[in-house]
């Protein structure tokens, strides 16, 4: 139970009105004086009875979309396997709803504060209702990652202002801003095949999905020489489904600025967005940090929680996954990721690097961008 | 070293139009008050001014304040004082309550001003001026709403300004700010009447007022105390007391007298009795000015008890006579200057006029009978005039030998003296003219037998000085109507009275009353203040007097039973709050939502952390270590769940295993 300045007014007051009485011989003064000695015990009795019965809950209730927000791009079938009500970009105006519930019937004063994303957030009340009592707070525009909550504290006193309880809460995310991202159009179109051996289904890459046709540099023996002789043209056995590319997002694990990570995290979003809209898989890694699962891999809300977080992730030792492409996103010329990206060349993949904020040869065609977005 | 910042932190600007509202309020209350109680209707034409003010107050709190408008309120505000000082000291207004009005012009006038919290502050404590001199005047208990109100409005501020700071609006449960206030208000009246009031040494007497400009005009101009008519008037300026004339005094009230003790309001004193008059013989005085401090008036020869502040309030024309318990100490009296007679009486140079205010600070002298039965080798009084009894008949003197008969000191003579008049004789203000040619004192002794108070104390004066015991006779009023709840007395015309002064060596002159229905000997201790025995006597047949008494004697223990009750009532009213948490009636069936969220506060408390706001029940219960208690948790997790959101509540049973559990 804190004491505010105020008590000690009154205290003061009441003490010098009863010490008028005792020289002035008016009676009425003690009075008074009485009565404000009474207020004070009995402001402490109602904070300490209202302290006991106020409730708060901070919830997340929605998100307001910002500028150049991927929102509109998302097809509802996409958002529908959103795990979150609904997705909160970078940009995006958070709404939150604070909450004051009492404990059997009416009380208050209680005021609620806290900071989110680092703003300072509060709603107060007079009166909580036993129903309850709800204003929402809007916060934004939030940065990607996590809205964090913290600071956040229950304060119930007395009406007069003079005591007061006060209830401090752990910090927490109220939830996970992902970066944001468009099409960068890079991704070539992926040709269809025959239907007749096509078997589509997920595998483990033993599975024969299909055959296409030859391409320099498929190993000869999967050249399906059967169906090769009934075309007319060389063709080579398919073991995944059409599309099913495998795409490698190389990111820098240590980027100089929260500016360049944020805009690494936009480019491989919208790598990763391009691929899985074309049917591929995405796997993201960065040297000396837990890289995504392949069983994540045809997620793009996994993909891009784990953007949202980059680089504040778990630390972890692993190879960079072998693909088919392999995308390097750089934000300085980081020696492990280009040389995952070269071994990634050598084993004939696709490889390419963005380069965010600065100019080199990294030995594969590179792309030079700076910090806005779009691009 | 860093210099101290003297200056005070800013005040922020108040927004609120409710604690604005309650500031006037607290104005409008003590305006109300004085009004009522001073008899001023004319303090209410501020009150739609200053309604005005606040609300210009409000509108222009943003605004920065002018030069030009800052120059024209503080010219008003000299206005303000000029007029305090006319009134006060010419009455050019009337002089009725110039401190209270200068108050209330001060308060009209910055109203337009008011534009931070502490401006409004200000404000209240200015009204809380005028309620105390508000309480000065009040006479009767229905000030208590007047007190209760202002500290409402008080409350109301403060609530109002509190909310505003945390941007809620203003509203509060309404049952539990009501008991709350209520229980505040009843708590402090039971403390004012069940707590005795200490009472501390008066500072000095009370300046109500300043001084007036009129001065002396050669010789004491006396008119005598309207006891008696006299072929000039009432107030007539012979300043004798003639026995064979009585004026008509009825129920009007003369003075409102504020005191810590019931007295008598001695005024004139009277030496010298000839032909059925008495008259005063000395006629020195000294000039005093209208602060009279201590030390500046002769000390008493009595041992005191201590002193007791008097303010009186005149509400008719009195004579220039200053009225107050004997002996004095200090004095204020707001005119230009006092003369002190050779009796100690103070007078003042014109006729006391309704509304005029004095305050007089005097000794309670130790007069108990144990006291002044005591031997004293200071010189007896030995002034003839004092002794001068010789319009006494015989058989006047010898009535007085026989009354006295047996008396060892004087104290025993004295006291079987006016015991033999209180009850030989019996009192009336019915009584015929005196024959011509008889003795009025004999007239009263040997024929009616009846007679009023200055029969009574002609007579004790008399048969006194036939004793050789010094004596003289004391006019002015009796006590009055005193309530010991209020330390107030209503004197009225009718308490116009004579007594008796006795000397005592190393006493003085001591007061003695020998009219039947008073007491013999002034008051000899504090009056217990003990605001229920007041309270009591509104009650029938209900007698406090001797455990009152008792608790008066016990000083500063008195406040034990006080401070018990109020434990106790203070530990009910505790016991019902928390009562208040629980349902109530054991024919409930289910707990509700209550316990198990008591119990869930315990289990987090037990756990070493709370539930964050985002979080729910279950992410809290899969992100917490809880080691030996992960079972519980989980249980109680569920049941959350399931009332939260479900509206199933477990049974009060299952809370009970589940808070033994965590036991």
């Amino acid at each position: 139970m804190k004491l505010t300045p105020r008590v000690f007014g009154a205290l003061v007051l009441a003490t010098v009105v009863f010490f008028y009485g005792t020289t002035s011989q008016v009676a009425w003064l003690f009075l008074l004086g009485y009565s404000l000695y009474a207020l004070v015990a009995a402001a402490f009795l109602y904070a300490l009875w209202n302290s006991r019965g106020v409730r708060a809950r901070l919830a997340f209730i929605g998100a307001d979309p910002g500028p150049h927000s991927p929102l509109d791009a998302l097809p509802e079938a996409w958002l529908r396997t959103a795990p979150r009500p609904r997705p909160v970009f970078e940009g995006d105006r958070v709404r939150l709803a604070l909450e004051l519930r009492s404990l059997g019937r009416a009380r208050g004063p209680a005021r609620w504060s806290g900071w989110v994303a680092g703003k300072e957030v509060s709603a107060a009340a007079g009166l909580v209702p036993a129903a309850g009592w709800r204003v929402e707070r809007g916060v934004g525009p939030v940065r990607r990652g996590g809205v964090a909550s913290e600071g956040w504290r229950l304060e119930a006193g007395d009406p007069l202002g003079m005591f007061r309880v006060e209830t401090r809460f752990e910090p927490a995310a109220v939830t996970l801003a992902l970066p944001r991202f468009a099409t960068l159009s890079l991704r070539p179109r992926v040709r269809e095949l025959e239907a007749s051996l096509a078997a589509p289904r997920a595998g483990a890459g033993n599975e024969l999905f299909g055959v296409r046709e030859y391409r320099l540099g498929d190993p000869l023996r999967r050249i399906h020489w059967r169906s090769s002789a009934r075309r007319g043209e060389l063709v080579v056995r398919e073991y995944e489904p059409p599309g099913q590319q495998l795409l490698a997002l190389l990111l820098d694990p240590d980027p100089p600025s929260p500016e360049v990570a944020d805009q690494i995290a936009r480019l491989a979003a919208s790598e990763a967005w391009d691929c899985l809209r074309a049917g591929g898989r995405v796997l993201a890694w960065a040297p000396g940090l837990e890289p995504t699962t392949p069983a994540e891999a045809r997620s793009l809300w996994a993909i891009l929680e784990w953007l949202a977080r980059y680089p504040a992730l778990e630390p972890a030792d692993t190879d960079p996954p072998p693909s088919a492409e392999a995308v390097a996103l750089l934000g300085s010329a980081q020696a492990g990721v280009l040389e995952a990206l070269a071994a990634a060349g050598r084993r004939g993949a696709e490889a390419r690097a963005w380069l965010i904020g600065f100019q080199a040869d990294v030995g594969v065609p590179a792309r030079s961008v700076e910090l806005a977005w779009p691009l | 070293m860093a210099a101290l910042s003297l200056r005070l932190p800013r005040s922020p600007t108040e927004d609120s139009p409710v604690a604005r509202a309650f500031a006037f309020g607290g104005f409008a209350v003590a305006t109300l008050a004085i009004a009522l109680y001073g008899v001023d209707p004319v303090a209410l034409v501020a009150l739609p001014l200053v309604a005005w003010g606040h609300w210009v107050s409000y509108r222009r709190r943003r605004l920065p304040r002018g030069f030009l408008r800052q120059l024209l309120l503080s010219g008003l505000v000299f206005a303000c004082v000029a007029y305090f000082l006319l009134d006060s000291t010419t009455a050019v207004f009337g002089g009725q309550l110039p401190q209270a009005h200068f108050a209330i012009m001060l308060l009209g006038v910055t109203s337009f001003d008011l534009k931070t919290r502490r401006n409004c502050y200000s404000s209240l404590w200015i009204s809380l001026a005028i309620l105390y001199l508000a309480a000065v005047y009040a006479w009767d208990y229905w000030f208590w709403l007047f007190a209760a109100a202002w500290i409402l409005c008080l409350a109301g501020m403060w609530a109002a300004s509190h909310l505003r700071g945390w941007e809620a609006g203003f509203r509060f449960p309404r049952g539990a700010v009501a008991l709350t206030l209520a229980g505040s208000l009843v708590a402090g009246s039971a403390c004012f009447a069940l707590l005795p009031e200490p009472a501390a040494p008066p500072g000095g007497p009370l300046v109500i007022s300043l001084p007036g400009s009129a001065a002396f005009k050669g010789e004491l101009e006396n008119p005598a105390l309207p006891l008696v008519e006299f072929g000039t008037g009432p107030a007539g300026a012979n300043g004798s007391i003639d026995l064979r004339y009585r004026g008509r005094l009825g129920a009007g009230v003369v003075m409102y007298v504020r005191t810590g003790a019931p007295a008598y309001w001695r005024g004139l004193v009277f030496d010298t009795y000839r032909d059925g008059a008495w008259t005063a013989s000395r006629r020195e005085t000294r000039n005093l000015p209208p602060y009279v401090r201590p030390g500046f008036l002769p000390a008493p020869e009595a041992p005191n008890l201590g002193t007791f502040l008097q303010v009186f309030r005149v509400t008719r024309r009195l004579p220039g006579v200053v009225l107050a318990a004997a002996p004095l100490q200090s004095a204020y009296v707001p005119v230009s200057e006092l003369r002190l007679d050779e009796y100690g009486t103070l007078h003042s140079p014109e006729p006391f006029r309704p509304g005029q205010t004095y305050s007089v600070v005097s000794y309670l002298p130790d007069l108990s009978p144990r006291r002044l039965s005591e031997p004293s080798a200071e010189p007896d009084a030995r002034d003839p005039l004092d002794l001068d009894a010789a319009t006494l008949s015989d058989a006047a003197r010898r009535l007085a030998r026989e009354a006295t008969a047996g008396a060892a000191n004087r104290y025993q003579a004295v006291a079987a003296l006016t015991d033999f008049l209180q009850s030989r004789y019996r009192y009336s203000l019915e009584l015929g003219r005196v024959p011509a040619g008889r003795d009025p004192v004999d007239w009263f002794l040997f024929d009616v037998r009846i007679g009023y108070c200055e029969q009574f104390a002609t007579a004790e004066t008399l048969l006194l000085r036939s004793l050789g015991i010094p004596a003289r006779l004391a006019t002015g009023y009796s006590t009055g109507d005193y309530d010991p709840v209020l330390n107030q007395a209503v004197v009225r015309e009718r308490d116009a009275h004579a007594w008796v002064e006795a000397y005592f060596p190393g006493r003085g002159w001591v007061p003695v009353d020998p009219s039947p229905g008073f007491p013999a000997l002034a008051a000899a201790s504090f009056p217990n203040r003990w605001a229920a025995a007041g309270l009591a006597r509104v009650i029938p047949h209900l007698e406090l007097a001797a455990p009152t008494a008792v608790l008066g004697t016990l000083g500063w223990l008195a406040f034990g039973p006080g401070l018990v009750a109020a434990l106790v009532a203070l530990g009910l009213a505790l016991a019902g709050v928390l009562a208040l948490r629980w349902p109530r009636g054991s024919a409930r069936p289910a707990p509700g939502e209550g316990e198990l969220m008591g119990l869930y506060d315990r289990l987090q408390r037990r756990l070493r952390r709370r539930r964050a706001p985002p979080e729910t029940p279950l992410e809290y219960s899969l992100s917490v270590d809880a080691g030996a208690w992960a079972g519980l948790l989980g249980e109680v997790t569920d049941a959350v769940n399931r009332g939260a959101y479900g509206g199933r509540w477990p049974d009060r049973r299952q809370v009970t295993v589940w808070r033994r559990r965590l036991s």
